[in-house]
């Protein structure tokens, strides 16, 4: 055997790496491009530097693939009939599984219903769930296979980056899409995309609007490095209108285990509140290496957190935890007239049944998409622009809050959707404070 | 003490506890490499799924410190199967054979666990509760387990390698392997034993740091990366060095995240790979000739 070179195996290794990070990518069969098709967009790992730019090419296909099955469908009447296809790109494994196994279970549990509710004006649903790895060139690959399959509508992704990754595609393609993440540059000027998370601006208004009744006015800030972080200082600076309230920006990557730095730069900072801007489980551990640096100045977080795992996860260093989030997380507390207490109730007592477990926030963003398509099926049927159409002035009392979607406003929430919720006694309680008296 | 000082002791620390692990990692990398030559992709893994049986275990009422042993025992006996059915039938291949089969087991043992644990993350509780404060800089209990589970492991393998006949075979079968085998030492029989030896302190590496990094089934990729890039500072042939290499990256990524960016602490770690390949191809604690085995 001839004897490699130090320098030659580890050249050789990084490929590998490379390779092992994207293996099951490459596992997975990539749906193959229509004859006639120039550009190719399945994934060739024979050299790792193909990965990067693969996701850049990957839109120009899905345009022509995309727009060509538009417009088959626009013309073909046999369209209305036929089984509802609804896709769904969702987080189910990866950095984002925690957002994405609750969103795929609801889907589930609200296909499985409406199908034996008789379907969407007798047409039966079909719902087809991918998984996008959280990660961005996943998300894109997988709406496009979605795309060529003709689906009428697509749901997700559940967070920013791969919601942002899929933006284009959609537009290009012109279907309809529902994201079930939070950053509000996902919607921005969008015409064929809408979202069902609130949006970050209206979250950070809460936070702010707390902030001036705990009459705290700097906050430090720990924030998830990917796009879902991305813009908060700014938003923090545009909505409270002092450009110095945020003391200190640090970053931690959503599959960071290992918070010291940040911790520490929060501290010497020394801000009125901190805020950390995640996801569990990283969220959680950030929480938890938060307290145990001995910091006690008040701690904030964001939506991003509401779900069982986060209290799990983060344990007693999760008490005394406040932050902006919809209703469903305190449906018990809620008055009876308040208008989202039925289908909470209703929601909660079926997924429970169903799973047996209470849903998260991100389970109630997936219940709002799935409402909003079916109620524009129900209206106007599957012509991809009627369904945008009706979308723009759709109106739902959701999970999330009360939508009242518009043409310039693809989210329809407004901070009224928020609640300010506290961790006692490890489990989510309404907090004494609430802003705006709400 | 200023706060400035407890700061960087504060960093140093955290450092300290994420490079054991790194070490540990990388100290897998090594065993298998001097006696095989073969660069083990499933390092991580073996860590990955020791925590996971561990907390199994656990989950099934056996007491943390049993559920541990038992899990390092599991991953030990496991590498040794690795070892006789997918490393030894390709023997005589060449190198990007067997990394093909070391990426194949690494791929094979990722799936299955998140196949039967599914994607969520999961974690040991810490083996002691509390905090501790020297001065100000507070010091998690579950920190000083990894540092000295670290000790110890490397301890355990030093007097093991030096003080023990099999260990001296195996060191020789390492440094000579055709004079070892002129004097009845089975390269076969050595290269099971490095499997073994890898498999107990990645499974170390994986139990002990659990309670602080979240397990998931992807995290072995994270572990060993991370700990090719230690095994690479000691220029993949030293025990010593390996553990050298993880406390140095891990303090270096600590302090660079707080003193230059926390935004780029996962890039320090190939940052420094780069260079060190660079300029010190045969490791920072190394000849800088191109490395000979051990």
């Amino acid at each position: 055997m001839t004897r490699w070179s130090f320098r030659h195996v580890c050249a050789l290794l990084s490929v590998l790496f490379l390779l092992a990070a994207c293996a099951e990518e490459a596992a997975d069969p990539v749906a193959t491009e229509p004859a006639g098709e120039e550009t190719v967009a399945t994934v060739d790992t024979e050299d790792g530097g193909t990965e990067a730019t693969e996701a850049t090419d990957t839109p120009d296909t899905a345009t022509e693939t995309g727009a060509a099955t538009a417009t088959e469908t626009a013309g073909d009447a046999d369209a209305e009939e036929g089984p509802i296809r609804m896709g769904a790109v969702l987080d189910i494994t990866g950095p984002g599984a925690n957002l994405g196994g609750p969103e795929r279970d609801t889907l589930q549990l609200l296909t499985e219903q409406i199908n034996a509710a008789g379907g969407v004006d007798g047409r039966e649903v079909e719902l087809d769930i991918r998984d996008n790895q959280s990660r961005e060139d996943e998300a894109a690959t997988q709406l496009t296979s979605l795309l060529q399959e003709e689906v009428d509508i697509i749901l997700g992704a559940s967070r920013t980056g791969p919601s942002l990754a899929m933006r284009p595609l959609a537009e290009q393609a012109e279907v309809p899409m529902i994201s079930l993440a939070a950053n509000q540059a996902i919607v921005d000027g969008s015409e064929w995309v809408f979202k069902t998370a609130q949006n970050d601006r209206v979250v950070i208004e809460k936070i702010v609007a707390y902030m001036e009744t705990q009459g705290w006015e700097t906050v430090g800030l720990a924030r998830d490095a990917s796009a879902f972080g991305e813009g908060v200082a700014d938003l923090f600076r545009d909505v409270s209108g002092n450009a110095d309230i945020v003391a200190v920006e640090e970053r931690f990557a959503t599959d960071a285990t290992e918070f010291t730095a940040q911790m520490v730069s929060l501290r010497s900072a020394g801000a009125d509140v901190n805020v950390i801007w995640g996801i569990p489980p990283a969220a959680a551990t950030a929480t938890q290496a938060y307290r145990d640096l001995g910091l006690d100045t008040p701690l904030m977080h964001s939506h991003g957190i509401g779900n069982q795992v986060f209290l799990e996860v983060a344990g007693p260093a999760a008490e005394g935890v406040v932050f902006p989030i919809g209703r469903l997380l305190v449906a018990d507390e809620l008055g009876d007239d308040d208008p989202q207490k039925e289908v909470i109730t209703t929601f909660v007592a079926d997924y429970q049944e169903a799973y047996g477990a209470p849903p998260s926030t991100f389970a109630g963003h997936a219940y709002d998409a799935f409402q909003l398509a079916v109620q524009a099926f129900g209206e106007v049927g599957t012509d991809p622009a009627a369904v945008r159409d009706y979308l723009e002035t759709a109106e739902l009392t959701g999970i999330s809050g009360v939508f009242q979607m518009s043409p310039e406003d693809h989210s329809g929430l407004t901070s009224d959707a928020l609640v300010i919720v506290e961790v006692a006694g490890g489990d989510w309680t309404l907090a004494a404070d609430q802003p705006d008296g709400s | 003490m200023t706060a400035g000082v407890i700061d960087f002791l504060q960093l140093t620390v955290a450092g300290l506890s994420a490079g054991s692990a790194y070490g540990l990692v990388a100290v897998g990398f090594v065993t298998i490499h001097s006696v095989t030559g073969i660069i083990n992709l499933a390092q991580g893994e073996f860590a990955m799924v020791a925590a996971f049986v561990a907390i199994a275990l656990l989950a099934a009422g056996l007491p943390l410190p049993i559920a541990g042993l038992l899990a390092v025992l599991v991953v030990a006996l496991g590498a040794a199967v690795v070892e006789r059915v997918a490393i030894a039938p390709a023997a005589g291949s060449s190198v990007v054979a067997y990394i093909m089969l070391t990426l194949g087991v690494s791929i094979t043992l990722k799936a299955s666990v998140l196949l039967i644990e599914g994607p969520q993350s999961k974690a040991l509780p810490a083996f002691t509760g509390g905090i501790l404060s020297f001065g100000g800089v507070l010091v998690r209990p579950q920190d000083l387990w990894i540092l000295a589970a670290t000790l110890v492991a490397a301890l355990g393998l030093y007097a093991f390698l030096e003080r023990t006949v099999t260990g001296k075979a195996f060191r020789a079968c390492a440094e000579q392997p055709t004079a070892a085998r002129l004097v009845g030492v089975s390269p076969a029989r050595m290269s099971t034993l490095s499997f073994v030896l890898a498999g107990t302190v990645g499974a170390v590496a994986g139990v002990v740091s659990s309670p602080v990094i979240q397990t998931d089934w992807n995290i072995g990729l994270f572990l060993g990366l991370k700990g090719f890039v230690a095994a690479s500072l000691g220029g993949l042939a030293s025990i010593p060095a390996a553990i050298a290499g993880g406390l140095l990256l891990g303090v270096v990524e600590s302090l660079g995240a707080f003193y230059v960016s926390s935004g780029l602490r996962d890039a320090i770690a190939f940052f420094v790979l780069i260079v060190v390949l660079v300029a010190r191809p045969g490791g920072v604690f190394g000849r800088t000739q191109a490395a000979a085995r051990v």
